[in-house]
């Protein structure tokens, strides 16, 4: 077989380019920082309006028992937490090196998502735990100036909330991750086989 | 280098080489874009230890290995409007069949083989994509067998 009879490289060039403005390409260099800066901030302010928000209950009801303190102390840890794992993992990935080999890349890439993927589902369920016992304990001091009839039924449709999180929500959360990371973990072994 | 002549100088390159990865005008844009958009940000880390063509396909090739997760995120990507104006490239059907054949290969033979088309040295091939020299050299002629016996069978030649 005779490789000359084709010349790959003269077909290759003749692709047709067209290079764009430069002032495009810094158009969209605005855009592409605006857009993952505005993810940020939206996860940012929802959590922190929601510490605030806590807070100001504690200040402003002043809670008596140690009970409630300590479930609005939860909270905040379990957000706080979630908060701090998701920008950890965002800035893992802004780190990643570019201009390393495509294997050392490829590699970097499967460690990152597996770690993703650990993180993921341990965290999501810290965060659900803490929230759990977080709420049930903030709750009891309001239920129990309650009747006994209300107190039980307010506790009744919070666990019933909270075993539906956990049980449907959390699973279904976990695994919608899970299916996403692990073919992509998938697919970047099957490239990283190709270099060896 | 100034980014601007990089930009200049590198366009094509990049622009080809996104392109035989994807085979699709509108990504291979997208990319070879993303890719300048990461030299922008990142020429003040370069330490010349390595040529600014093996940086440069280093980060090209790497964001193209990053697309396989785009890919599934967004399925379509916005272009500035006016390029669209110039998409109407009528190519020889050789060139279009050449491009296709490249797409189709294993990812990592795409980048090696569009690098070899693009006149970078071997030497320079294996310290962008990380394997030794030997085993790209092989790697290139296995390719090229393949497009050869790709072109024979569809009677391109």
């Amino acid at each position: 077989m005779d490789n000359n009879n084709i010349d790959f490289k003269d077909l290759w060039k003749k692709q047709t380019i067209s290079q764009p403005d430069i002032e495009d390409l810094l158009t969209r260099l605005k855009q592409f920082k605006k857009t993952s800066l505005r993810i940020l901030w939206i996860t940012n302010i929802v959590l922190f309006a929601t510490c605030v928000f806590i807070v100001f209950i504690w200040y402003y009801y002043q809670p008596q028992f140690i009970s409630t303190k300590i479930g609005i102390v939860l909270t905040i840890v379990a957000m706080v937490t979630y908060l701090v794992v998701y920008n950890r993992l965002l800035s893992t990935f802004k780190n990643i090196d570019e201009a390393q080999t495509n294997q050392q890349y490829l590699q970097k890439l499967i460690f990152i998502k597996r770690k993703q993927q650990f993180l993921q589902s341990r965290i999501l369920s810290l965060y659900f735990v803490l929230l759990g016992v977080g709420i049930s304990l903030y709750m009891y001091e309001y239920a129990s100036r309650m009747s006994l009839f209300y107190g039980v039924l307010t506790y009744v449709v919070l666990f019933l909330w909270i075993g539906f999180t956990w049980f449907y929500l959390r699973p279904k959360e976990i695994k919608k991750h899970e299916i996403k990371i692990n073919n992509l973990i998938e697919k970047f072994e099957e490239v990283n086989k190709q270099l060896h | 280098m100034e980014f601007e002549e990089i930009y200049k100088t590198y366009w094509d390159r990049i622009f080809r080489l996104c392109m035989g990865f994807v085979n699709n005008y509108d990504i291979a844009q997208d990319l070879a874009q993303e890719t300048f958009i990461i030299v922008w940000q990142k020429l003040d880390t370069f330490r010349n230890e390595s040529s600014l063509g093996t940086w440069i396909f280093r980060i090209a090739s790497n964001n193209c290995l990053r697309q396989i997760e785009k890919q599934k995120r967004y399925p379509k990507s916005e272009l500035p409007v006016h390029l669209t104006e110039e998409k109407q490239h009528s190519l020889e059907p050789q060139i279009q069949f050449l491009y296709q054949c490249i797409a189709e290969l294993p990812e990592t033979d795409r980048i090696i083989i569009s690098l070899e088309l693009e006149d970078v040295k071997q030497n320079e091939i294996a310290k962008i994509v990380g394997l030794s020299e030997t085993n790209t050299r092989v790697k290139i002629h296995r390719i090229k067998e393949k497009l050869t016996q790709k072109f024979k069978e569809n009677g391109q030649q």
